[in-house]
């Protein structure tokens, strides 16, 4: 790995933590419902992204660029699939955020409903904070 | 005043010894890791094998393979998890009926537009859809391109147009048709001798769905999985934005009425 690229990945992997902080400072510290509900969606993007980063370790060619877990030459036979597995990223972290994804789809729309039931009841999203 | 600097302090904690517990494997493992890509080796190299049939999943998209086959009791539960939010949502939201009153919509070139888009993006979502078991997606990622269609047709015509052509209760059983034909393919084999959950022959248990359906690789039950998860996610997906989009005054009868009972 060129020192390009491991600062690259560096990179990424501090804006990933940077992320988490300021996702959980607004989960923490923000009264308004709907700010929490936003934070917790950045939170759970870059608990995903982050899985998707793990699936890039333990490269076994760094220097030539990954390519996706998916047999596109079918007829090419064992030498074809021994090819992709030199060369392919971990599918198992994405097969996880695949379903995480939906799954944070759905329970975001069930949190957004909960809130709106709030705001038709009390008129507000805000949280009563108290002292 | 104190308690904000208690938070952030504790926030600050918890992402340094976060970031520490990753970057140093602070969590029992040795950095690097010795065997980590042992896991995917054997996920690639078994997902199309034809010449290892009691071990292979039969499709060229390893991922997809993972998701309905090697574990896919896991893809079951997160499965269950998805349409326990999506059923929290519609009792959230009972006792009120979408009205059918047709509104105007956006103008008559946001309208054409829309009509000319959506059967395409419907065309999109079929084809992720259908082609999971050798392109990347599947049935979650066609469903949600498929709801997208219904939120289109809801903002560019109206909730009444919409609801015209699908409404809640159909929607509840389209949902609940993708889910019926989820539980029997996943059911089927253990009928037939198999194993809850099975898609190709295993050394022990011997029912295998056909990986080959006249010529064109179907990858045996995921092609089913894929097909009738699409259509229960975007069933779901499209009965939630319903809900939520339906008019306050809608909503606030329905609520109102809830409480006159009560009392």
């Amino acid at each position: 790995m060129s020192e390009f690229e491991a600062s690259l990945s560096l990179i990424v992997l501090f804006s990933l933590f940077a992320n988490t902080a300021i996702a959980l400072y607004g989960v923490f510290s923000k009264p308004n419902l709907v700010k929490k509900l936003i934070s917790m969606t950045i939170l759970s993007d870059t608990a995903n992204a982050f899985a998707i980063v793990i699936g890039y370790r333990a490269w076994p060619s760094p220097e030539e660029s990954p390519v996706p877990p998916v047999l596109t030459n079918i007829s090419g036979g064992y030498a074809a699939v021994q090819e992709l597995v030199q060369k392919s990223v971990d599918p198992f972290p994405q097969a996880l955020v695949l379903t995480a994804v939906v799954i944070g789809l759905a329970v975001t729309i069930f949190l957004a409903s909960i809130i709106l039931h709030y705001h038709r009841t009390h008129g507000t999203v805000e949280m009563v904070v108290s002292g | 005043m104190a308690s904000r600097y208690l938070i952030a302090a504790s926030i600050a904690l918890v992402v340094v010894s976060l970031s520490f517990a990753v970057a140093y494997g602070a969590l029992g493992t040795a950095v690097p890791l010795e065997n980590i890509r042992s896991l995917a080796r054997a996920y690639v190299t078994l997902a199309y094998a034809p010449w290892n049939r009691t071990l292979t999943a039969m499709s060229p998209e390893a991922v997809t393979s993972i998701v309905w086959d090697f574990r896919g009791v896991d893809t079951f539960f997160e499965t269950t998890v998805l349409f326990g939010a999506i059923i929290g949502t519609v009792t959230l939201f009972r006792g009120i009926k979408p009205s059918a009153r047709i509104g105007e919509g956006l103008s008559i070139i946001a309208r054409s537009a829309a009509a000319v888009t959506a059967p395409m993006i419907l065309a999109v979502a079929a084809a992720i859809a259908l082609h999971g078991h050798l392109t990347p997606g599947g049935g979650f990622q066609g469903g949600a391109t498929a709801a997208v269609v219904a939120l289109v047709i809801l903002v560019t015509f109206s909730l009444g147009y919409l609801v015209s052509g699908l409404s809640k209760e159909r929607a509840l059983m389209l949902r609940s048709a993708g889910l019926l034909g989820i539980a029997a393919v996943a059911l089927i084999p253990l009928i037939l001798g198999g194993v809850v959950f099975q898609n190709q022959a295993k050394e022990l248990s011997q029912f295998s769905y056909p990986a080959y359906i006249g010529g064109a690789l179907t990858s045996g039950s995921l092609l089913f999985y894929n097909l009738f998860e699409s259509l229960a996610v975007a069933a779901g997906l499209t009965l939630t934005i319903m809900l939520l989009l339906s008019p306050h005054e809608v909503v606030e009868e329905a609520v109102r009425g809830e409480e006159h009972e009560r009392v």
